[in-house]
């Protein structure tokens, strides 16, 4: 009979998820040194580079962390989303809704107090976020509709829609041959804390930990689990799938609304086409890497918020800075690939026939 | 003078068609055999951007054609290694996909953006201004009428051949085909790498024909529309073709909606593909009751001995 | 005798830590109608398997006609002539009758495929066009298709895993004389797993029999051996009741009255079903998988909805309520399935141990680990469970213990009613024991238990009434006292005395 069997892990090692990023980001690095070496740098002289211009200093050091902002919370957003076992691709535009939600607002109203009103509007970017995956989710839980396209094909729409507005209502006049809105007064922005660091991290630095409450420690997150688990068990439990689904997704959408939100007060200060750099594509894979982990979403959003910065940095060597999107998609496919072995086991058997 | 106005809305509308039903095409093959491939828009980029490159290079556009495809090709089986032999989440590998194939090719396209292409694929027969069907037909490039004859072609291989069959099979339920003795790994496998090829020619057309410049993200969610593509012709090859028909005159006719003496922003006018296609999704689910014909066992990991 | 035409020595194969099949020996005669029996999860199905080349064993051979298989999957089978009709149809049911006998690659009808179908077609009484999509058969009708499956694959062994559980009477008489004529006319050999004594002793000439994943019986004749021996060899030795029947029963506290259940393909899967159940006082519910217990179960505990008839619990009419309304009426329901239904596959120990009364653990929207780490360590000291770490995956428990936790979880809240379907099926000795014992405590507090199984052993020892369902039916009832092992058998194996 065959000499190797695939056969099934009933255990898989708890740290199995840790240890395939590990791997990942192994595979990874050595598929950009390929590159690299393809385009006859040196990998090693390029990453150290990387590394110094990303992490070395408090000021470069801040601008990573900057960075991991909107990674981490668009990342929470679809950790959510996944505990009902769906997937938001939406991500990218639900930050952009936040950033719009947030100057709609801007606009409208008017506040003295700045520290409210710096609340008011993170709450508006929030309600942004949720308010773009709303149909999405409407359309999930009442009719099925695949969620995967309807949330991302709204990327497309939200993305038409910022460009609509930058070059009409909203065109600053000032803003000549680059089309945004007018900057937000002084008086909003997001204060610094360290640095350059904004003060958007210690507000990302609470929703993980608000996220992994929600996901760990409620009622919510537990019927979501049970729900996610098996539709059969939550029926035998008297849980509403479709009621949780509905309200993760608006969850997990107004995470990522919150990080265009925190992205407009801290960094662009007015709603353009730099809200998001791809923000809620990275997030994915942040979310799937650390298998939808809140803490785990948090440590390999700084990680991949330096290698962004690293990897634009790198661009005055005249070395792509795509190399550091290509290291992060590469370290998912590494991580799958370590998947399998914590998954699965061949065994050997004997030949006594 | 209208009639000319109405044949250029023809000609760009089959032009708009063929590059998403190309795509949408080979993922109808990949989809068929039970495997969701959501890496679409990153196999055409990869498709475009290397058939670009080679054209630019050898000024051959046979042999840019044929590197676009393979490329593409071998490029979707990173998707297939990680589904079909090792088992991991459809889902995830497809996106990741994506978001690889995307930054590949703004990797190596990068020195080519902004370049001019000094061949190009040129129509059949070229017409200045073709004044009737026949001769917007002919004026189209050889890539349409490679996508007729593959849209016959499968068509006519899934429905009417063993070989057709047994795919459909395989997706349709993974346990009862595997019972037959067919091919499981082996069909995904290589239907994956199909849809890849096939993503691929719509990329070089894109790059060699539709554009033709290679920029950054060009492929702008036409991936994401030959998906929900897929979805509109309930994986069936003629019904594809008729909603890569439609789409593709809503893309053609945004830019033209001026002169037909209607006033709307062009930025609004960039955005209604993706809303219609949307809505056009969401009113098919709720007509079909959730039951939109996609093969049964779409996305579910083979693994024999599972219960 | 001449040499068998399929030998299998020694074959084992595991699942995780269960032995499926443990040093198995197996063997078939050319042109001979062989029964396979054994209890639920004996591991029938799982050597069938292996013989098709679905699962591959972790030790053993196989030699089919006289040659040692070296390498072995589903189209290498084939090509041997084993052919396997599954306990699950495994027909493409969007695809014609036409496309699933033919797709085999092993198909030998290619020319002449309408002639082969009109000769066979009539042999199994199947008058459907073979244009004819597979989900507008019947399941009677789709069961011919899968026997036809093999027909058309040339297999000269055939391995038929439950082909009669999904037929009616009638069908199986027409499924015999087929049958009788493929091995007389084609030298066919042929394997058939059934539950029904019955159909063992009509159809088949020799007998094996399965238990706990060994081969306990080769080889029997079929004429020699009695029913009795059979129901011996298959479920051991019956044991007489360990338990005392001197409980005290009080008032009735479940009632269902006239449930009739019909699905979609207006199959009554339930038929007009009443009973009582009194405090004290369990009621077992005997059958063969598949005759209508998952449906009861579930109209009791709320969650099969579209059904005719009543349920009251403590005289109240609970017919109309969901799920948690009823248990709130101290109701507990331990289902069949026991991950998928009972515990969430993926999730936690410590969250599957709360299913039932999460809401006692939170305070407004905060669910209190504590609270719950609490409630699940009174569960694994109370139950004794072994549970190595309550925060990894539920399957990671062995089967046993994954069941005593959801008996602790339903239980330890002291419920009024208990609906208990198979709590010890696939479990070893001692845990069956373990079980065995909580639910006679529970008797003995006063709570009032419906205890579905289809091990009389089991039902023997504990019910103090027993009702047979068959078909949707209740066939028989008796009070435990009047009851024989035979007279159940014989009821559910669908025999009238
Ligand atoms: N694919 C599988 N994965 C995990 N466990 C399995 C698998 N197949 C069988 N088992 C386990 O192996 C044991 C034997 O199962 P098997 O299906 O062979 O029993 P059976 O005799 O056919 O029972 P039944 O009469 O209920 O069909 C059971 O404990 C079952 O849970
Ligand atoms: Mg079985």
């Amino acid at each position: 009979m065959n000499k190797y069997i695939l056969s099934k892990k009933l255990y898989r090692n708890e740290l199995a998820t840790f240890y395939s990023f590990l791997i990942g980001f192994l595979i990874a690095l050595a598929v950009g040194s390929l590159i690299l070496f393809i385009q006859e740098k040196n990998p090693f002289d390029v990453f150290s580079l990387m590394l110094k211009l990303s992490i070395g200093s408090v000021n470069s050091l801040s601008n990573s962390l900057n960075k991991a902002i909107p990674l981490i919370l668009a990342g929470l957003g679809i950790s959510i989303i996944n505990s009902v076992k769906l997937w938001n691709i939406g991500a990218e535009g639900q930050i952009f809704m936040g950033a719009i939600a947030l100057n709609f607002v801007y606009i409208n109203t008017s506040i003295n107090n700045s520290q409210i009103y710096i609340l008011l509007l993170l709450v508006s970017g929030f309600l942004g976020g949720a308010f773009c995956i709303l149909f999405p989710a409407i359309t999930k839980v009442l009719f099925g509709v695949n969620e995967i396209i309807t949330t991302l094909l709204t990327n497309y729409i939200v993305f038409g829609l910022t460009i609509y507005l930058i070059n009409g209502a909203w065109k600053d006049p000032a803003s000549l041959n680059f089309p945004a809105a007018a900057y937000v007064n002084e008086s909003v922005y997001l204060p610094t804390v360290l640095g350059k660091l904004s003060s958007g991290f210690l507000i990302c630095i609470l929703f993980t930990l608000i996220a992994y409450y929600i996901k760990d420690k409620s009622v919510f997150g537990y019927e979501m689990r049970i729900a996610g688990g098996s539709e059969l068990t939550a029926i035998y439990a008297g849980i509403s799938a479709k009621q949780k689904a509905f309200f993760a997704m608006l969850i997990g959408g107004g995470f990522a609304g919150l990080a265009g939100a925190i992205e407009l007060l801290s960094q662009t200060h007015r709603v353009s086409t730099g809200i998001s750099q791809g923000f809620g594509y990275t997030a994915i894979i942040v979310a799937a890497i650390t298998g939808m982990r809140p803490i785990g979403i948090f440590l390999v959003g700084c990680l991949f918020g330096a290698l962004t910065i690293g990897g634009s940095v790198i661009q005055t060597i005249g070395v792509s800075s795509y190399i550091a999107e290509i290291i992060q998609a590469t370290t998912l496919f590494g991580a799958l690939i370590a998947q399998f072995f914590f998954s699965y086991e061949i065994l050997k058997k004997d030949e006594n026939d | 003078m209208i009639d000319v106005q109405l044949m250029g809305l023809l000609n760009a509308t089959l032009q708009a068609a063929t590059l998403l039903f190309i795509a949408a095409l080979g993922e109808l093959i990949t989809e068929k055999s039970g495997i969701l491939n959501l890496g679409v828009e990153g196999m055409i980029s990869v498709g475009a951007v290397s058939g670009f490159i080679t054209a630019i290079n050898t000024e051959s556009l046979f042999l840019a054609v044929i590197v676009g495809v393979l490329s593409a090709s071998a490029f979707s089986s990173i998707h297939a290694f990680v589904t079909v032999v090792l088992k991991q989440d459809q889902t995830v590998s497809g996106l990741i996909l994506t978001i690889l194939g995307l930054s590949l090719s703004s990797l190596i396209g990068k020195p080519y953006v902004g370049k001019k292409l000094e061949v190009k694929l040129t129509s059949l027969i070229d017409i200045a201004e073709p004044s009737n069907i026949f001769q917007v037909l002919l004026n189209q490039n050889l890539i349409f009428y490679i996508a007729i004859l593959l849209m016959i072609f499968t068509a006519y291989i899934l429905k009417k051949t063993m070989f057709g069959r047994r795919i459909e099979a395989i997706g349709e339920d993974l346990k009862s085909a595997d019972s037959m003795g067919l091919k499981i790994a082996k069909t995904q496998f290589i239907a994956t790498c199909v849809g890849g090829a096939f993503a691929g020619l719509s990329g070089v057309y894109l790059t060699l024909s539709y554009v033709p410049y290679w920029t950054d993200g060009m492929t702008s969610g036409r991936g994401w529309i030959a998906l929900a593509l897929v979805i509109f012709g309930g994986w069936k090859p003629y019904r594809t073709a008729f909603g890569a028909l439609l789409f593709g005159f809503l893309e053609a006719l945004g830019p033209r909606l001026q002169t037909y003496g209607f006033e709307m922003s062009p930025y609004i006018v960039k955005i209604t593909p993706y809303i219609i296609t949307i809505l056009v999704l969401v009113f098919l689910t709720i007509i079909k009751n959730g039951n939109t014909g996609a093969p049964k066992n779409i996305g579910i990991p083979f693994f024999r001995e599972n219960r | 005798m001449s040499s068998p035409i399929l030998e299998v020595k020694s074959v084992s194969k595991s699942f995780g830590n269960i032995k499926a099949l443990d040093n198995v020996d197996f063997y078939l005669q050319k042109g001979v109608v062989h029964g396979l029996l054994g209890e639920n999860g004996a591991g029938k199905s799982s050597l069938m398997n292996v013989l098709s080349g679905i699962y591959l064993p972790e030790s053993g051979t196989i030699k089919i006609k006289n040659q040692n298989i070296h390498k072995m999957n589903p189209d290498i089978a084939s090509s041997f002539g084993v052919g396997m009709v599954h306990q699950e149809f495994r027909l493409i049911e969007s695809f014609t009758i036409k496309d699933n006998l033919t797709l085999s690659k092993a198909n030998i009808f290619t020319d002449n495929f309408e002639e082969a179908y009109e000769k066979y077609s009539e042999i199994f009484t199947l008058n459907s066009s073979y244009l004819t999509p597979i989900n507008e058969l019947s399941v009677g009708e789709k069961q011919k298709v899968e026997i036809m499956k093999l027909i058309f694959k040339n297999s000269e062994i055939m391995l038929l895993d439950e082909p009669t559980a999904v037929l009616t009477p009638q069908e199986t008489l027409q499924l015999k004389e087929s049958l009788d004529q493929l091995s007389q006319e084609d030298d066919k050999t042929i394997v058939l797993i059934t539950h029904k004594l019955k159909e063992i002793k009509d159809f088949t000439e020799r007998i094996f029999v399965m238990k706990n994943g060994k081969m306990v019986a080769k080889n029997l004749e079929t004429e020699k051996v009695t029913d009795q021996e059979l129901i011996e060899l298959m479920m051991g030795e019956v044991k007489t009741s360990n338990f005392k029947k001197d409980n005290k029963k009080g008032d009735v506290k479940l009632e269902v009255k006239d449930i009739s259940l019909t699905n979609s393909e207006q199959f009554k899967s339930l038929d007009d079903i009443s009973f009582t159940i009194q405090s004290g006082e369990i009621l077992g519910v005997a059958g063969v998988s598949g005759n209508g217990q998952v449906e009861l179960a579930n109209v009791i505990c709320g969650i099969e909805k579209e059904f005719q008839g009543r349920v009251l619990i403590n005289s109240q009419d609970v017919s109309k309520k969901g799920v948690k309304s009823r248990k709130k009426l101290s109701l507990s329901y331990i289902p069949e399935n026991r991950l998928g239904v009972g515990l969430a596959p993926g999730v936690s120990v410590l969250d599957n141990s709360a299913i039932k009364e999460y809401f006692k653990a939170s305070y407004g929207p905060h669910l209190s680990k504590g609270k719950m780490l609490g409630y699940l360590n009174d569960l694994i000291k109370q139950f004794a469970i072994k549970a190595p770490d309550v925060k990894a995956e539920i399957s990671t428990l062995s089967g046993g213990n994954m069941q005593k936790l959801l008996m602790g979880r339903e239980l330890i809240s002291n419920p009024e009613v208990i609906v208990a379907a198979q709590p010890t099926r696939g479990l070893d000795v001692s845990a069956v024991e373990a079980i065995h014992k909580l639910i006679i405590n529970q008797r003995d507090k006063g709570s009032a238990v419906l205890l579905i199984s289809e091990d009389l052993d089991e039902l023997f020892k504990l019910s103090d009434r027993i009702i047979v369902l068959y078909e949707g039916r209740v066939v028989k009832e008796v009070g435990i006292d009047s009851a024989t092992i035979e007279t159940i058998g014989y009821a559910m194996a669908g025999i009238d005395e």
